[in-house]
This record gives C-alpha cells, structure tokens and sequence, in this order.
C-alpha cells in the first residue's frame, strides 16, 4: 500500500509542477508541451491506480492532442517563441480571484464529499477493458454519441469559419 | 534476462537495417558502413545552435529513443520473449508511438532553426494523416482476437493471418506506418532535397547519432507491430519460434526502408487527403467486414 502511495503523491506533485510551468514559461510550445506532461502525470497516477486502460488512453490522447494544439497556440500567439519577453497575462485581479475561488471549491468537494470505502478487490485490466466497453455502449451510449456529435459539430463550423471565402470570379 | 535478449536482437536488427538502408540509398553493400558513420558520428564535434531551446534540443532525441522502446516493449518476439505483455499492449503500442510526434516537434523546435521547425511542424501535419489508420486497422485486429494483447493478437492468428483475413487492414496500417517512421515517399520532415535534413538539419556528432538510432528503433517497433498484427508474430513451421519473428520482422523492416524510394514523395496536402477521404471510409468498412466475418464464420 505504502509503494504505490508514494508513486501516486510522485506524479501528483508533478502534474500539478508542469501545470505551474505551464504559466512560468514565455515560450508557446513549452507551455503546451509542460501541460501535455502534467496530463502524462495524471495518466500514470491512472496507472499506479490499477486502471490501466484509462492510464494508457489518458496517455496517448494528450500527447496528440497537446501537439496539435501547440501548433495553434504558435500560429496565434504574437511571441511564441518567448524570446521577445512580451507579457501575455491580463485581467490579473479578476483571474487570481477566479483561480482562488476555483481551488476552494475543488478543495472543498474533495474533502466534503462521501467517497465511499476504497475499493478492494480491482479487476483484471482485461476485464476492466470489457467493463468499459460494454458501459460506454451501454448506459452512456447516449452521453458519448450526443458528445461526440456536438464535438463533430464544432469542428465543421470551426473549419467553415477558418476558410477564407473564396474570391469571386471576374465575369 | 528477457530485456537483455530483446534489447541485443533489437541492437543486431537495427544494424542490419542500417545496412540494407544504405544499399538502397546508396546502391552499394557496406557491412561496416553503419560502424564507420557512427564513430564518424561520435568523433565530431556537436555544435549547438545560437539561442535554441536548450531543454528541447537535448530531450528530443532521447524522448525519440525512449518512445522507441517503450513501444518494442509489447512486442512479442517469441512465447513467452516479451518485455511486458500488457492487457492493453496493442493501446500501449500506440500510446507509446505518440510521443515520437512529440520528441519530433521537440527536435524541431528546440534548435532555433527555420528548416528544422518547418520539420518537425510537417510531421505534425503528417500526423493527422496517418493516426486514425494507425488505430482504425489495429482496432479491427483486436475484434478478431477479442483482447488487445499482443500475445492473444498472435495466437488470434494461428489458423489464418490476418494479412489474408484482413488485407484491407493490413496496406492501410502498412500505408500509416511508412508516415509514422517518415520514410519515403513520407520523409517529409527530413526531406533531404528541399530541407537540407529539416528535423536533422541542427544536430551534430552524438545528438545526431542518437537521433538516427533512435529512428531505426521506430522502424523496427513499427516492422513488429506489423508482423504482430498481421503476419502472425512468431508463428510459423520447422525454425523456432524467435527465428521467425526475427525473419519476419527484418523482411519488413527491409521492404519498408527500400521500397518507398521507388515512388515519387507525397506532399503532405495530398497525403492528409488521401488518408481522409480515402484511408479513413476504407478503414471503416474493414472494421465492419470483419466484424460481420467474425460473427459468421470461426476462424
């Protein structure tokens, strides 16, 4: 027991230290790739917790999606690159008050709520493979379809808003 | 005792790679040359950009390496010849490949210079090409076994390879995994005629040589993942079980490092188009025949 809580606190502590750096650094990519490394972070506590197909997944899916947008963060951002020492932050009272409120409420559901007794007798990674799946196509098929839908959405409308209209021809 | 024996086989099949890479860039057979361009390597100095980011420069090609292990470590190269035989190890495999688009950008980025930028950016370019026909295919490998573990991938395939079940699958991965080790006609990110080496342009003497090493390793994960998924892994007559990985895997290896070179490069708008339009509905209808294959038929 003592192992794995020593490997959990491990990799908390450094999600939650990429997750600082994420607003320490100037340059665009290092803040994108620092918090690609926090999420890394929360996938292998996923792991230390035994479930091995949210860990692996976790893993995976950040480290494509963090990539991607790090390109947009560099397309966007005047001074990605950081080298030109440019401040990007503004409305800093508003966000410190936001950041704080945002922390207690965090705190206080971890805390205050009833988890319930730890779980004790984990199932097989396999198992807990064919666990999820038949939950994802079962009770929250659903949820996940209308998600994925509104996600597909988005996407269309984004890309139709990226193009640029298309002169039209001289007659 | 088994890393050992997967880390010495995977040091031979990423020397004889180096050897059948050279002949089929160079047209000549140089046994030594990988031996000679590696101390050549090691003995020069290694420059350093002006201002790079130095933390990217250096992580880049390790990360590289280390993606390229991690994903080895799934591969079965015999019953029982497997660094770690995870319930999720065909998930893993991938998990692991996404971090050498990380360690490329990484490569690219870090020296502070345009042509190696503009590279590794490519490559993330080609990424969004090839990695739905990375898990599109591989998904469909895991119906037919009903277990994404590499093992249970193999022993899937003892009564018929999924190169004749599902041959779809099998040039669409094939198809993503050229993209993924960016070899030609996919080398967009080294593209040695129009960016002087792009992601290799900066790096010098050991980084360098860690950062071809490191490529080779990915060749070869991506040889075994293809012989684990498609051409039944260790299965085989007559020779023991590792010969036949090791036979396989060199086969592809050698065929993917080769005959790309034969066929013009793709652009990379052409080849994000293709696998779009074309890749992804295909990948999609091979995800469904087998899925009506394995509810009719048992094989």
């Amino acid at each position: 027991m003592i192992v794995p809580m020593i490997f959990l606190v491990f990799f908390g502590g450094a999600a939650v230290w990429f997750g600082v750096v994420v607003f320490r650094t100037h340059s665009m990519v290092r803040s994108a790739l620092a918090l690609l490394f926090s999420q890394t972070a929360v996938g292998l506590m996923f792991l230390v917790m035994q479930a091995e197909f949210l860990g692996v997944l976790q893993i995976m899916m950040m480290a494509t999606e963090m990539s991607v947008m790090a390109i947009f963060m560099v397309m966007f951002m005047m001074d990605p690159g950081g080298l030109g020492a440019m401040d990007m932050t503004h409305q800093k009272r508003l966000s410190l008050w936001a950041g704080g409120i945002g922390l207690g409420a965090a705190l206080a559901v971890i805390w205050l709520a009833d988890w319930g007794p730890a779980g004790t007798d984990i199932p097989g990674a396999a198992q807990q493979t064919e666990d999820l799946g038949r939950e994802l196509l079962g009770r929250s098929m659903l949820i996940f379809q209308s998600a994925g839908l509104t996600i597909l959405t988005a996407m269309v409308a984004a890309t139709m808003v990226a193009i640029a209209p298309a002169k039209e021809q001289p007659k | 005792m088994t890393v050992l024996t997967v880390l010495l086989s995977l040091a031979a099949g990423a020397y004889l790679i180096a050897v059948l890479e050279g002949w089929a860039v160079h047209g000549r057979l140089q046994p030594a040359r990988p031996v000679i361009s590696a101390l050549a390597l090691l003995g020069r100095e290694s420059l350093l950009a002006r201002k790079p980011d130095r933390l990217f420069f250096e992580v880049g090609p390790v990360l590289l390496l280390v993606a390229g292990l991690l994903a080895v470590a799934v591969i079965p190269l015999a019953p029982g010849l497997i660094v770690t035989d995870l319930a999720t190890g065909a998930l893993f495999l991938n998990a692991a490949l996404a971090y050498v688009l990380v360690a490329l950008i990484m490569a690219g980025w870090g020296p502070n210079g345009a042509y190696g930028m503009i590279g590794g950016w490519r490559f993330l370019g080609q990424f969004v090409a090839y990695a739905m026909l990375v898990v599109m295919p591989i998904t469909a490998v895991a119906l037919r076994a009903e277990s994404l573990s590499t093992v249970d991938i193999v022993m899937s395939q003892s009564a018929l390879w999924n190169i004749a079940y599902q041959p779809l699958g099998f040039a669409l991965f094939i198809a993503a995994a050229m993209g993924l080790c960016w070899l030609p006609p996919l080398d967009l990110p080294t593209a040695p005629g129009d960016l002087a080496g792009g992601i290799e342009a900066e790096y010098t003497g050991v980084r360098l040589a860690v950062l071809r090493l490191a490529r080779m390793v990915v060749i070869l994960a991506l040889a075994g993942a293809t012989v684990t998924f498609y051409l039944g892994g260790w299965l085989g007559p007559w020779l023991p079980a590792w010969a036949w990985s090791g036979i396989k895997i060199l086969i592809v290896a050698g065929l993917m490092v080769s005959t790309g070179r034969l066929v013009p490069r793709v652009r990379e708008a052409r080849y994000l188009e293709l696998s779009w339009k074309l890749g992804i509905p295909l990948a999609l209808i091979n995800i469904f025949v087998v899925g009506v294959i394995a509810l009719v038929v048992e094989i």
